[in-house]
C-alpha cells in the first residue's frame, strides 16, 4: 500500500508534465482545416480516475465561444463513441475506435513487487528500479492521454462527425455529462447485444453472398488483416517488454560490478567502475530502444487493430443492410404474389435499397480512406522507428567504443 | 601397464604422508647437489629432455666414471658450501643446529668413507621410495630407466658390507647419484621447499635421517615399488637397515624434523620457482576441447571429447597433438590433482560439475533427435571443460604433474576413473566429509603465533568470503540478463514471423514490402540478440560461475592450512603431555619409564617440528598461490569484460546495419 501511495504522489506531478507531451501525437492530424481544433491540454490522475481537460478552438458558428475547455473522464469518451455507433446516419462511416481504458494496473503491480523485493537489493538498485517504474508509469499515462486525444481529433477532422450534436455537447457542456458507468442490467443487455451481433455477423459472413466483388474482397482482407495485426501487436508487445527487462537487468549488473570493484580494491576498481558506468549508460539507451519500439511500432499496430476492427464493423453494418434489402425484396415478391400490402412492401424495399446504396457508396470511400490513413501512418512510424533504432544503436556502439578505448588506456 | 601406473597409495594416505615426504625430500635433497656439481648449467636442460622417460629409454648410461671420483673429492666441499647457505629449514631451532652438526660431519667426510657410503643407499632408497614418481610419469620406459638404478643399487648393496673400502662403492654411489639426478631432473617440480633441501646434502645428519626414516619406512615403500618394479624391493632393504646403526643415532631426533620442510608429496620436482616464474613468460600451453561425441547407446553411453594441445613447453613430446578423453576422465584428473596437490596448498581449478539430469537426457536421447536443449548442454559442458583444462594448464606446477601430462599426452584410453559418479558411495562419503569440514571451518578459530601472517590470512579469508558473496550476486544478475536476452531473442523471432504474415496479408504493395523487410530485419536482430545472449552466457555468466567455484577451491586450501595448524597444535599438546610424563617418571625415579618417556618425547618433538614445518610450508605455498590467484583473477576479469564489451559493440554495429538496410524500404512506402 505504501508503494501505491508513493505512486499516487507521483501522479500529482504527472498532470503538469503531460502538457508538453501531446505534440508528438497530434501532428498526425491534418492541420489544413482549422475550423475545429481539439486537444487534451491537461490530464490528472486521481486514484482510479483520470480527468482529461479537453480544450477546443473553433471558428464554427454553432459554438458559443471560439475557445473553451471542459473536464471529461474516460467513460464520457466511451459514451460519445457509443452515440456515434448507434446513429443510423453514420452506418456508412468507419467510427473512430474508442480509446482504451486507462490501465495502470501493470505498473502498480510491478511497483508493489518491487516494494516486496526491496530488502533483496541495494538502495541504489531499488531507487533505479523505482525510477524505471515511474518512467514506465509516466509513459503509460502519456499514451493513454494521447489515445483519447487521437479519438477526439479524428472526430473533429471528420467533415460529418464534427457537426454531430453529441460531439458538440461533449466539447462544450461545462457540467458533468452524468454518464454513469453501465449498471448490471445494461451490462447484461450490452453483452447480449454484442453476442447477438457477433452471431449475426458470423451468420451473415457465412450465408450472405455479396453482390459486390470489391466488398467481398475487402471483407476477406479485413478479417485476415485483423487476425494478423492483432497477433503482431501481441508479439511486438512481448518483444518490447523483453527489451525492457534486458535494459533493467543492466542495473543489477552495473551495481554488482561496482560492488565487486570495491571488494577487489585498486587493482580492478577503476577498471570495473568504468565498465559499470558504461552499463548504466547502456541501460538507459536500451530502455529508450524499448520505449521507442513501443511508441512507434506497437502503438501503430495497436491503433490499426482497433481501426481495422471499426472498419470491420462498417462492413458488417453494410452486410446487414444488404441482408435487409434482400429480405425486403423477398417480402415485396411475396406481397405481390399475395397481392397484399404491396405498397408498404414496395416502400420498405425502396428504403432498404436506398439505405444499402448509400452505405455502399460511403463505405467504399471510407475503406479507401482507411487504407490511405493506414499506409501514411505506417510509413511515418516505420521511418521514425528506423531512425530511432539507428540513433540508439549508434549511441550505444559509440558508448562501448569509448569505454573500450578508456579501458585500453588503463 | 595401466595398473602399474595407478598412483601408489603412499601419497594419498594422510597418515603416512610425513614419512613419505621425508623420503621424497631426501630424494630431492640428495639429488639436488649432485646435479649442480656434476652438470653444467645447460646440462639439466638437456638431461631434462633426455631424462624424460617417455622419450629417452635409458638415461642411466650417461654418467662417466670420472666425475664420481671428482665428486668424491670435490663434492664434500661444495656440498659443504651448500650447507653453509642460509640454513633455510624454516624452523629456527633446527636450522641452528643443523649447520653445526653439518660442519662436524663435513670435516670428517673426506676421510670417512663410511659417510660417503652411507650416501649411496640413502639416495637410492630415496629414489626407491619415490619410485612411483618416475614410473607414474614414464610408464614402461621409466621402468627401464629405473632398472638401472636398481642395478646400481644392487652394486652398492654388494659393496656395502666391505663398506670401508671406498674404491668400489664410490663409483657406484656417484652413479646412483647421477642416475637419480637424472630422474629428479625429469621429475623436477617447483616446490618451494626445494631450496631448503640442499642444506642436508652430504651432511652427516641428513644421511642419518634418511637412513632412519628409511628404516622406518622400509616396510612401506616396497609395496608400491615392488608392484611396479619387482626386482627392486628386495635387494634394497638390507643395506639400509644395517647401516643405520653405524651412524650416530643421537643426532637423529634433532635433525629429522628439518627434513619434512622440503617435503612434497609431489612426485614431480622440476625447477626452482624462480626458474619457473621466469619461464612461464614464454611458455604457453593452449588446450582445446572439441568434437563432443556420443559413444555407445543407452545408459552405458558416454560423451567423448577431442583434447587438442598446442604448446612450446619442452617436456611435452610434440608441439601440437590431440587425444580423446571422456567426461569422467576429466573428473578423474581433477580428483588426482586434488589428492596430490591440495594438501600442499595449491589451488586446484575445479572440474565442471557432473549433472545427472543433463547426462541422462543425452544418454537416452538418440543422436538424430538431439534437441537443442541437450545441444546447449553439450556445448556448455564442452566450453567449461576447455576452460577447466586451460586453467589447469596455466598453473606451472599442475601442468607439470604426470597425471596432467598423461591426460593430455597419452594416446590411449585412460584407466576408468572411479569415484567420479555423483551418486557413488565415494561421492556420498565426500559429501559427508565436506559437511564435517564445514562445521569444523565455522567453529575453529586459529590462534596463530605469527601475528602478521595470521592477519594476512584473516584478511584474505575475509576478502575471499566477500568476493564469493559478491560474485554469487553478480552471477545471479548475469543469469537474469541471459534469461531476459534469450527471451528477447525468442520474442523478436516470433514477432518477425507475425510481421511476415502481416506483410503477406497487407494489400498495399509498398507497405507490404516494407513490412516484409521489417520481418526480415527483425529476424536478423533475433539472430543478433541470440548471439549476444550466448555472449552474455559464455563471456560473463560462465566465467563468473567458474570463479565462484575457484573460490571454493581457494577456501579448500585455506581449510587445508587450518587442518595443518590443528595437527601442529595437537602435536604440541601431546609433546607437552609426554614431557610431563617424563618429568613425573624422573621424579618417581623409574628409570625404565624415563627411558620410554624420553623416546616418546623425542618422537613428539619430531612430530611438532614436522607439523610446524608443514604448517609454515603450506602457509608459504598458499600465500604464493593466492597471490597468483589474485593476479590471474584480475587479468581474467579484465579480459572477460573487454571481450564482453566488444561482443556488445559488435551486436550494436550489426543492429545499425540491419536498420540501415531497412530504412530505404520504409521511405519507399507511398
Amino acid at each position: 500500500m505504501l508503494e501505491i501511495a508513493r505512486l499516487d504522489g507521483m501522479e500529482e506531478v504527472l498532470h503538469s508534465e503531460t502538457n508538453g507531451t501531446k505534440s508528438g501525437r497530434s501532428d498526425t492530424v491534418d492541420l489544413n482545416d482549422n475550423s475545429l481544433q481539439v486537444d487534451i491540454s491537461d490530464a490528472l490522475s486521481e486514484r482510479e480516475k483520470v480527468k482529461f481537460t479537453v480544450h477546443t478552438k473553433t471558428t464554427l458558428a454553432d459554438y458559443a465561444k471560439p475557445e473553451f475547455s471542459v473536464v471529461r473522464q474516460h467513460e464520457e469518451f466511451i459514451w460519445l463513441h457509443d452515440r456515434f455507433e448507434e446513429n443510423e446516419d453514420y452506418a456508412g462511416y468507419i467510427i473512430p475506435p474508442p480509446p482504451p481504458r486507462p490501465d495502470f494496473d501493470a505498473s502498480r503491480e510491478k511497483l508493489q513487487k518491487l516494494g516486496e523485493g526491496e530488502g533483496s537489493m541495494t538502495k541504489e538498485e531499488f531507487n533505479k528500479m523505482k525510477q524505471e517504474l515511474e518512467a514506465e508509469y509516466l509513459a503509460t499515462f502519456k499514451k493513454t492521454v494521447a489515445m483519447h486525444e487521437v479519438f477526439l481529433t479524428r472526430l473533429a477532422q471528420h467533415s460529418v462527425f464534427r457537426t454531430d450534436h453529441n460531439f458538440k455537447v461533449f466539447l462544450e457542456y461545462e457540467q458533468d455529462l452524468s454518464v454513469r458507468t453501465k449498471n448490471k442490467k445494461e451490462k447484461v443487455e450490452g453483452l447480449f447485444k454484442s453476442f447477438n451481433k457477433s452471431t449475426d455477423e458470423l451468420l451473415l459472413a457465412a450465408t450472405q453472398k455479396d453482390v459486390d466483388d470489391y466488398f467481398e474482397k475487402e471483407k476477406g482482407f479485413l478479417l485476415e488483416y485483423h487476425t494478423a495485426i492483432k497477433d503482431t501487436t501481441t508479439k511486438a508487445d512481448k518483444m518490447t517488454q523483453a527489451h525492457k527487462s534486458v535494459a533493467d537487468s543492466y542495473i543489477k549488473l552495473s551495481t554488482g560490478l561496482s560492488q565487486l570493484g570495491t571488494i577487489e580494491g585498486p587493482r580492478l576498481e577503476k577498471f570495473i567502475n568504468k565498465v559499470a558506468d558504461t552499463f548504466e549508460k547502456a541501460r538507459k539507451v536500451e530502455g529508450r530502444v524499448s520505449s521507442d519500439e513501443d511508441l512507434k511500432l506497437s502503438d501503430t499496430l495497436r491503433y490499426y487493430v482497433r481501426d481495422g476492427s471499426a472498419a470491420k464493423d462498417l462492413l458488417y453494418r453494410r452486410l446487414r443492410c444488404l441482408a435487409n434489402y434482400e429480405q425486403a425484396n423477398k417480402n415485396l415478391d411475396r406481397a405481390r404474389a399475395k397481392n397484399k400490402d404491396v405498397h408498404a412492401a414496395e416502400l420498405a424495399q425502396q428504403n432498404a435499397c436506398e439505405k444499402f446504396e448509400l452505405i455502399t457508396n460511403k463505405a467504399k470511400e471510407e475503406l479507401v480512406d482507411f487504407k490511405g490513413r493506414r499506409v501514411a501512418a505506417f510509413r511515418k512510424n516505420l521511418i521514425e522507428l528506423a531512425e530511432l533504432e539507428l540513433k540508439h544503436a549508434k549511441a550505444q556502439a559509440q558508448l562501448l567504443k569509448n569505454c573500450l578505448q578508456a579501458l585500453q588506456e588503463e | 601397464m595401466a595398473d602399474s601406473r595407478e598412483p601408489p597409495p603412499l601419497f594419498n594416505d594422510d597418515d603416512d604422508s610425513h614419512k613419505d615426504d621425508d623420503n621424497d625430500d631426501l630424494f630431492t635433497s640428495a639429488v639436488q647437489s649432485p646435479v649442480s656439481e656434476l652438470t653444467t648449467p645447460e646440462e639439466p636442460r638437456r638431461q631434462e629432455g633426455l631424462g624424460d622417460p617417455l622419450t629417452s629409454p635409458s638415461p642411466a648410461a650417461s654418467p662417466t666414471p670420472d666425475p664420481p671420483s671428482d665428486s668424491h673429492a670435490g663434492n664434500p666441499t661444495d656440498l659443504f658450501e651448500s650447507v653453509g647457505e642460509p640454513p633455510v629449514g624454516g624452523l629456527s631451532s633446527v636450522s641452528l643446529e643443523s649447520p653445526t652438526g653439518g660442519e662436524g660431519t663435513q670435516q670428517e667426510l673426506p676421510s670417512d668413507p663410511d659417510t660417503t657410503l652411507v650416501d649411496a643407499p640413502c639416495v637410492e632408497s630415496a629414489n626407491m621410495s619415490s619410485f612411483d614418481a618416475p614410473v607414474e610419469d614414464a610408464g614402461t620406459t621409466g621402468v627401464t630407466g629405473s632398472d638401472d638404478v636398481v642395478g646400481t643399487a644392487e652394486s652398492v648393496d654388494q659393496s656395502s658390507p666391505p663398506a670401508n673400502s671406498t674404491s668400489d662403492s664410490v663409483p657406484a654411489t656417484s652413479e646412483v647419484l647421477i642416475e637419480s639426478s637424472v630422474a629428479t631432473q625429469e621429475l623436477a617440480d617447483t616446490d618451494l621447499s626445494l631450496h631448503d633441501s640442499p642444506t642436508f646434502l652430504g651432511d652427516g645428519d641428513t644421511t642419518e635421517i634418511c637412513l632412519d626414516d628409511n628404516a622406518k619406512d622400509v616396510p612401506e615403500p616396497p609395496v608400491p615399488a615392488s608392484s611396479i618394479l619387482p626386482p627392486m624391493g628386495a635387494p634394497l632393504t638390507p643395506p639400509v637397515a644395517p647401516i643405520t646403526p653405524t651412524v650416530t643415532p643421537n643426532l637423529t631426533p634433532n635433525v629429522t624434523p628439518a627434513a619434512p620442510a622440503p617435503v612434497t608429496p609431489l612426485p614431480a620436482v622440476r625447477q626452482s620457482p624462480e626458474e619457473l616464474e621466469a619461464e612461464s613468460g614464454d611458455e604457453f600451453i593452449e588446450i582445446q576441447v572439441s568434437d563432443p561425441q556420443k559413444i555407445g547407446e543407452g545408459m552405458s553411453s558416454y560423451m567423448a571429447y577431442k583434447v587438442t594441445t598446442k604448446t612450446n613447453i619442452t617436456y611435452f613430446r610434440k608441439k601440437n597433438w590431440s587425444v580423446t578423453r571422456r567426461f569422467s576422465d576429466f573428473l578423474g584428473l581433477h580428483g588426482k590433482l586434488v589428492e596430490k596437490h591440495l594438501h600442499s596448498g595449491r589451488i586446484i581449478p575445479p572440474a565442471p560439475e557432473k549433472s545427472a539430469i543433463g547426462t541422462t537426457k543425452i544418454k537416452l536421447g538418440s543422436d538424430k533427435t538431439a534437441e537443442s536443449g541437450s545441444q546447449d548442454f553439450i556445448e556448455k559442458r564442452r566450453a567449461s571443460l576447455e576452460r577447466y583444462m586451460n586453467r589447469t594448464g596455466a598453473h606451472p606446477t599442475l601442468r607439470a604433474d604426470p597425471d596432467f601430462r598423461e591426460f593430455i599426452e597419452l594416446d590411449a584410453e585412460l584407466p576408468r576413473a572411479t569415484q567420479t559418479s555423483a551418486l557413488s558411495s565415494a561421492g556420498v562419503l565426500r559429501l559427508f566429509n565436506r559437511v564435517g569440514e564445514t562445521v569444523n571451518k565455522m567453529t575453529f578459530k586459529m590462534d596463530e603465533s605469527d601475528q602478521a601472517e595470521g592477519q594476512w590470512f584473516e584478511e584474505k579469508t575475509q576478502q575471499i568470503e566477500s568476493l564469493d558473496a559478491q560474485l554469487r550476486k553478480l552471477h545471479l544478475a548475469m543469469e537474469g540478463l541471459v534469461a531476459y536476452r534469450r527471451e528477447l531473442a525468442v520474442s523478436t523471432a516470433s514477432f518477425a514471423k507475425s510481421a511476415a504474415i502481416l506483410s503477406s496479408v497487407e494489400e498495399h504493395s509498398a507497405l507490404s514490402r516494407a513490412l516484409h523487410q521489417l520481418a526480415e530485419s527483425t529476424e536478423r536482430t533475433h539472430t543478433i540478440h541470440h548471439a549476444q545472449a550466448d555472449a552474455d552466457f559464455y563471456y560473463l555468466s560462465e566465467i563468473t560461475k567458474d570463479y565462484i567455484q575457484l573460490i571454493g577451491a581457494v577456501k579448500d586450501v585455506f581449510h587445508e592450512r587450518v587442518k595443518t595448524f590443528q595437527t601442529w597444535q595437537h602435536a604440541q599438546s601431546m609433546l607437552a603431555k609426554k614431557r610431563e610424563a617424563k618429568a613425573k617418571a624422573e621424579l618417581a625415579g623409574r628409570m625404565d619409564k624415563v627411558q620410554q618417556a624420553q623416546e616418546e618425547v623425542a618422537e613428539w618433538e619430531v612430530k611438532v617440528e614436522r607439523s610446524q614445518e608443514e604448517f609454515d610450508r603450506i602457509s608459504r605455498a598458499i600465500k604464493k598461490e593466492v597471490d597468483r590467484f589474485d593476479v590471474v583473477r584480475v587479468k581474467d576479469f579484465k579480459d572477460m569484460l573487454v571481450k564482453y564489451l566488444e561482443a556488445l559493440m559488435t551486436s550494436q554495429q550489426q543492429i545499425i546495419k540491419v536498420w540501415e538496410t531497412f530504412m530505404p524500404e520504409a521511405k519507399a512506402i507511398a
